[in-house]
């Protein structure tokens, strides 16, 4: 059985991941941001079983010039392709042909799915996809992904998928360039599926993934290739001029097939989209939903889902059965000890992790799943961007930096969104130092929110201060140019219900997945430090700096321990404490510890993201200065709060 | 391109909401990559846009596309007004 593929390619957000699920079953992650799909995606197709379908990271540009576009490039060129779905949105045409106009260069068989053609509908854009279908020689399919309508009519129609039609001709110049240069990839490194045209196009215009497979493919005598491009540069060819060519032929073709009706009055969702930007109306509706979040999260989620959970079922029912069961059945004291005792892999490890944190972050999730895809998150970064100026970043990174409000190490991995190293640095290291997950800000709120308004405040306070005063000097430290925003609004849209339960729950699976083994190391590490009587010892030599500088009871020592493991495990630990804390005491150790390393599964994620001497200098960095603030603000809280 | 005319040209961060123009030329003092993405999202030279506001951020609708741009980028985009 021979094993073919079939890529979903198209511009971002135009509802390729929804295309996939519909066409494989498989689920991956769907939201309405573009740049959702960071990495290449495959399943098996429903309608083939010899058929691999491959969803691609969505592409502004090809050439490709950013991450994701690159892994789309190396898709294209290292996937055994039969054909390519490209999917485009029916209510931005251009844009989709400028990117058939590159497609149809490759020789890739290919049909074009036009998706999304009820929201083109509502706008008065009609697209004659007969016209479209014999201009492009390839099959047009009208298709709402979403909700199911035209994919048995595309799944039929990739029997017809074929090369496309060109859509232009650049001028005399560089076609010679084209020519000259396609055919010395012919001779020197053929492609077993895409056009020596195509490439000598992409190469032109400075493809970095089609250079690099040409110079592997064509070895010594890339050379040759090298001097033909220089040549063609010299006589100026130009990559933005062929880039601009694509555009108006596009341009054309999409006034040829496309007939637009005025609307009478704009549509509901843009006028509320441009409310959510508003001058004025943005501030009182993002205190809405922030407000919302607080309620859904830390009222009923962190509060009354915690209380059901944490009380109720284990403290009542789960956690006296399974002791009972076990202190029975188990003869060996350190054995039963282990399982459900102070220090227990049930009682402390499986608790925390089900009962404190599993509801918290599961009406996180819920929440951000909503907030994605209402569209309400592109708009966030458009007011967060001045903010996000002083710390050298864009508003884009608000959407990472408000996930990581849910977990970091997730967090960490959507930094792929951003365009530069720089920006993903930054928002990576600002994450690791000052962004607490759900769990542990969960742990926080419960803590200081029973002791005071005020001390919870506090803590807010000098999380944004050091937030804003560590990315003000990153900004200055790390190299490199600010890019200035420029993003696109995806239309406003009532989240389907589906999507989001769909997302919540792969969200909460990766949480568990990554959560529980390192709760119950945890536990086993402290069981193991209670048993030999380690754990005086390290209260004893962490006292100086616990006591003396942060001015903690000197058992706090044993919550910074397992903070090493995860954050929100120490500010437990903390919790556990709370009865002899006062307030300042509270507080310090909160931001102190929020500061501490992030856990353990992050510190691995920054390692595989940014590479083990980053991960390593940002550690070298966080714990000293973790411990440097905690204690700067004992001492200022003990001379103007006590 | 109207060289002569340099009254008509306008940098896009200065017109008011509801104005509607014809891109000019895009600065050179943007950035490569980021002139390239512009382009791509469709605010390209002979293009129409209509303004919609301006705070936060510059917001302009091309066809069926809503596009934010900060203000550094916008005063960079050259529109002729309609």
């Amino acid at each position: 059985m021979t094993i073919s593929a079939i890529a979903l390619v198209g511009n971002p957000n135009v509802g390729k991941s929804v295309l996939f699920h519909r066409l494989t079953g498989a689920y991956v992650n769907v939201s309405n941001y573009p740049g959702t799909t960071v990495e290449v995606a495959r399943a098996t197709a429903r309608f083939d079983a010899t058929v691999d379908l491959v969803d691609t990271p969505g592409v502004l540009t090809l050439p490709a010039r950013s991450d994701d576009e690159r892994a789309t490039m190396r898709a294209l060129l290292h996937e055994p392709l039969r054909a390519v779905i490209q999917v485009g949105d029916a209510k931005n045409l251009r844009r989709t042909l400028t990117l058939t106009a590159l497609l149809a260069e490759l020789g890739v068989p290919a049909v074009l799915a036009l998706n999304m053609h009820d929201e083109a509908g509502a706008r008065g854009v009609t697209v004659d996809a007969q016209a479209l279908s014999s201009a492009l020689g390839i099959p047009v399919v009208p298709t709402v992904a979403t909700g199911g309508e035209g994919i048995a009519q595309l799944t039929r129609s990739l029997a017809d998928a074929r090369a496309l039609l060109p859509l232009l001709h650049y001028d005399t110049d560089t076609e010679a360039a084209i020519t000259d240069l396609a055919s010395r990839i012919t001779q020197h490194a053929p492609h077993p599926r895409l056009n020596a045209r195509g490439l000598a196009i992409l190469y032109l215009g400075q493809d970095s993934e089609v250079e690099a497979w040409l110079s592997e493919a064509a070895g010594e005598n890339m050379a040759n290739i090298v001097s033909a491009r220089a040549a063609a540069q010299a006589k100026g060819v130009m990559p933005a001029a062929l880039a601009h060519e694509r555009g108006e032929a596009a341009s054309t073709l999409t006034s040829r097939v496309t007939a637009r009706t005025e609307q009478a009055s704009p549509l509901l969702a843009h006028r509320i989209g441009q409310l959510i930007i508003h001058r004025f109306w943005a501030w009182p509706i993002l205190l809405g939903v922030l407000f919302a979040l607080y309620e859904f999260v830390g009222v009923f989620g962190a509060g009354t889902l915690v209380g059901l959970m944490e009380n109720e079922l284990f403290g009542k029912i789960l956690n006296p059965a399974v002791t009972a069961f076990v202190r029975e059945h188990i003869g060996v004291v350190w054995v039963a000890d282990l399982l459900v005792g102070e220090y227990g892999l049930w009682t402390m490890g499986m608790t925390y992790a089900l009962a404190l944190i599993l509801p918290i972050v599961t009406t996180f999730f819920i929440i951000f799943g909503l907030l994605e895809d209402s569209g309400y998150f592109a708009r966030l970064s458009v007011l967060a961007n001045r903010l996000f100026k002083l710390i050298g970043l864009n508003g884009r990174a608000v959407l990472p930096m408000v996930l990581g409000l849910g977990c970091v190490t997730m967090a960490t991995l959507t930094t792929r969104i951003l365009h530069s190293p720089r920006e993903r640095l930054i928002t990576i290291f600002l994450m690791a130092l000052a962004i607490p997950c759900s769990a542990q800000l969960g742990v926080v709120l419960g803590l200081l929110g029973g002791i005071s308004f005020t001390a919870t405040l506090i803590w807010v306070v000098s999380m944004v201060g050091v937030l804003m005063l560590a990315g003000f000097l990153a900004a200055k430290l790390i190299p490199g140019r600010r890019i200035p925003l420029v993003t696109e609004m995806p239309p406003i849209r009532l989240p389907l219900f589906g999507n989001v339960a769909k997302k919540t729950v792969g969200r909460i699976k990766w949480y568990l997945i990554e959560v529980i083994p390192l709760f119950l190391l945890g536990t086993f590490i402290m069981f193991l430090l209670n048993q030999f009587g380690a754990l005086p010892a390290i209260i004893r030599a962490g006292e100086p700096l616990v006591s003396g500088w942060l001015g903690l009871p000197p058992e706090a020592s044993a919550a910074f321990v397992m903070g090493f493991l995860r954050r929100d495990f120490g500010a437990t630990g903390l919790f556990a404490l709370s009865h002899q804390l006062s307030a300042i005491q509270a507080v310090v150790g909160m931001v102190t510890l929020t500061l501490f390393v992030p856990c353990i599964a992050s510190v691995m994620m920054i390692v595989k993201e940014q590479g083990a001497k980053v991960a390593a200098a940002m550690i070298a960095f966080i714990i000293p200065f973790a411990f440097l603030i905690g204690g700067l603000l004992n001492h200022l809280l003990r001379a103007v709060w006590a | 391109m109207s060289t002569h005319d340099h009254n008509a040209r306008v940098p896009l961060a200065f017109l008011l909401p509801g104005a509607r123009a014809r891109v000019d030329a895009l600065d050179d003092a943007i950035d490569p990559t980021q002139r390239e993405q512009i382009i791509a999202y469709g605010l390209a030279p002979g293009r129409p846009v209509i303004v919609l506001q301006q705070h936060p951020m510059t917001l302009v609708m091309i066809d069926e596309v809503e596009l934010a741009l900060e203000d550094s980028v916008a005063r960079l985009v050259w529109v002729i007004r309609k």
